[in-house]
């Protein structure tokens, strides 16, 4: 009795440090002190409290599947790093199985209950006896842990125990549910930063109502905002190119009007000049009442795709110069026919004035007829070299205006007329004369058609040479775009996939390149129109092509 | 058989009008009658009716190739004396003159001296041609 007299005056002595003692250890949660800090004060505040009490906390992962060590300062070494990641399960000693089970299991003795089977040398060695253990709920009601008390003897709790127990598994509960909420959270901001860096993305949320702004690091980064700096949405805003500044607030201003949705493409200047091209996107969202709370978003640096964009047109306009001289080349029958007709005839007429002269009996009247006729050849061959040149010019090749495509088609059939006798083909045109005009570089265009007809030549080249047709149609499409179709009447294309003839190398011809008609598929695209090929009817291929009508020449008007 | 006029006439045949143009011009200058054909197909419809004793034909032109004219005049008038010009000189054009057996045979643009020669040549040849037959 008088033991029990002792136990109850120490009782209250005890009491005081005890509760200070749980308060510290709240104060630590509160805190954001780290957990394993945490549950070791709690174990030993709860060790201080019985003589002989070893006690132990252990955490659940978070599949639910083992035990991790939480805190456990007075336990062997040995036993810790034993019990660390073992899984839980119906016979896993006292603290797997009151987690596997939900409810509290109390062992006696260690050397003779079956749950404890696979840990009995292990506690042996470690002199342990009895281990009661209690599971620890999150206050969903999840088995997050275990508080585990431990005796060197054989026997069960007392109630003073079974008291303390209940104190320590609602203390270390709050705790570790508190650190895996924030883990959880850290874990997610990781996760999306991660992802954000990595797609060079950035959060921001403008809070109109308070005019301020918060932005992610890389966000910060992208604008080159300080990581201190206070944000505002007309900070924010200050960084967009003043070209495109009126036109980003003005897209704010109707987003945050309507609760909307925000969508731009601009450019950012940086302090030190450096320009960046950005995609925004953003969405307002409400609150309850409906009202306007924030407006949320991510900007996108698309500055290296546009780098690579730019990079690429450059190349494309490179390649598209070196495939028309390329076919500058092969059309020098054409060239060598073209410009020898006119100087033909001004050496002719030139030596017939000269010996109308000589014989004493020219009529001025003739003579005048025979210089007027040189003048014109003259001229015809300039024209002649200059359209070459234009094919072969750089710069300038690329300048649009308004044209008639019957009327490019008629100049490059005439340009290409002695390549078709030469081969002994027959190119026939099927022109409609109500086509829409459309707004295209005209060398380009010309580049177009001497490559499709150039393809047709080659095409029908194996054929008798009573067989060797191409025709070039054109027609209106509803008058809101024109068409061109060169066909021929050779062995048509790749039957499974008739597009391929616009991959890069891709060639049926023994000398070709492959390059040809991806070019003209990229002249086409620039100009905003579409370019297909497919197999005739009866036989060969059909290649055609469409471009938008050029502003205010829809057929209504052509009409 | 026809009268001498009509044969003294040389027949000229190319699809290029100020080529059509100037060659007659060059022709006229040499005192020299022509008739001129734009289209290959009515110089051998001209064949077909009249003696033509030499012609300048243009072997590259538009819808009809150099060779189907050829042939063609070969069978309507084997006689006929052919000046082939041609605006390219390359294989085939040279194969198709070889194919014909030309008098003379000049790439454009041409000397006009050497030109005025090989016609007055060849209208010579049909000359004495004709007054052998007789």
């Amino acid at each position: 009795m008088s033991e029990r007299g002792n136990i109850d005056q120490g009782q209250q002595e005890k009491e005081e440090p005890f509760y200070a003692g749980q308060t510290r250890v709240l104060e630590m949660v509160a805190a954001n002190a780290p957990l394993p800090e945490i549950l070791t004060n709690l174990v030993l505040l709860m060790e201080a409290q019985a003589e002989g009490m070893l006690c132990s906390i252990l955490v659940l992962t978070a599949d639910g599947m083992r035990v991790r060590h939480g805190a456990a300062p007075s336990l062997p070494k040995a036993y810790v790093k034993a019990v660390n990641g073992a899984p839980i399960g119906p016979r896993n000693g006292s603290c797997g199985t009151a987690m596997y089970l939900k409810r509290p299991v109390v062992v006696t003795d260690v050397m003779t209950d079956p749950l404890w089977a696979d840990y009995r040398d292990l506690a042996e060695i470690c002199g342990l006896r009895a281990c009661w253990s209690t599971p620890i709920f999150s206050h969903q009601g999840d088995v997050i842990g275990s508080f585990a008390m431990y005796r060197q003897e054989q026997r069960g709790p007392n109630a003073e125990e079974a008291h303390l127990t209940q104190i320590a598994t609602h203390i270390a509960g709050i705790a570790i549910e508190r650190q895996r909420v924030q883990e959880t959270l850290r874990e997610r901001d990781a996760r999306i930063n991660l992802a954000a860096e990595s797609a060079d993305l950035a959060f921001w949320v403008i809070y109109p109502e308070q005019n301020t702004a918060w932005m992610s690091d890389k966000g910060r980064k992208i604008y080159g905002f300080d990581s201190k700096l206070p944000l505002t949405r007309d900070l924010i805003c200050s960084r967009v190119h003043p070209d495109e500044r009126a036109a980003v607030h003005a897209a704010f201003d109707r987003a945050c009007a309507s609760h909307g949705i925000f969508e731009s493409e601009h450019r950012l200047v940086l302090p030190y000049g450096k320009t960046r091209w950005v995609i925004v996107r953003g969405r307002c969202l409400e609150d309850e009442h409906g009202s306007l709370l924030e407006l949320i978003g991510v900007t996108i640096d698309v500055s290296a795709q546009k780098q690579s964009d730019l990079q690429l047109q450059i190349q494309r306009e490179e390649l598209a110069h070196l495939n028309r001289v390329a076919l500058m080349g092969e059309m020098t029958a054409s060239v060598a026919h073209e410009l020898n007709q006119p100087l033909t005839a001004i050496a002719n007429n030139a030596a017939a004035a000269r010996r109308f002269l000589e014989r004493g009996n020219i009529d001025p009247a003739l003579l005048q007829q025979l210089l007027q006729d040189m003048v014109a050849d003259s001229q015809r061959a300039g024209e002649v070299i200059r359209g070459i040149r234009a094919l072969v010019r750089k710069d300038k090749s690329v300048v649009r205006s308004v044209l008639n495509l019957n009327a490019v088609i008629a100049d490059t059939l005439r340009l290409v007329s002695s390549d078709v006798l030469l081969r002994e083909s027959v190119v026939t045109t099927e022109m409609d004369h109500n086509l829409p005009q459309v707004e295209a570089a005209p060398v380009q265009i010309q580049q177009v058609l001497l490559n499709l007809i150039m393809n047709a030549l080659d095409a029908v080249e194996a054929l008798p040479p009573a067989e060797r047709r191409i025709i070039v149609t054109t027609r209106s499409l509803s008058g809101d775009s024109a068409e061109v179709a060169v066909r021929d009447f050779g062995a048509g294309l790749p039957k499974d996939r008739p597009q391929k003839v616009f991959d890069h190398f891709f060639s049926t011809k023994q000398t070709g390149m492959g390059m040809g008609l991806t070019i003209v598929r990229s002249i086409i695209e620039m100009h905003g129109g579409t370019i297909s090929a497919e197999n005739a009817p009866d036989r060969g291929a059909r290649f055609f092509f469409r471009l938008p009508a050029a502003r205010g020449d829809s057929k209504s008007q052509a009409a | 058989m026809n009268n001498s006029n009509e044969s003294a006439e040389v027949c000229l045949v190319d699809d290029d009008p100020s080529v059509l143009r100037s060659m007659q011009y060059l022709l006229a200058s040499d005192g020299l009658a022509v008739h001129a054909f734009n289209k290959a197909e009515d110089f051998l419809a001209h064949v077909a009716k009249q003696h033509v004793p030499v012609v300048v034909l243009d072997i590259w032109m538009e819808k009809v190739t150099g060779l189907e004219v050829l042939a063609r005049l070969c069978a309507l008038s084997p006689k006929t004396r052919v000046i082939v010009i041609t605006a390219r000189d390359d294989l085939a054009a040279r194969a198709t003159a070889m194919a014909i057996g030309p008098v003379a045979f000049f790439i454009k643009p041409f000397n006009d001296e050497k030109f005025l020669t090989a016609v007055r040549d060849a209208l010579a040849q049909a000359k004495n041609a004709q007054r052998l037959l007789r």
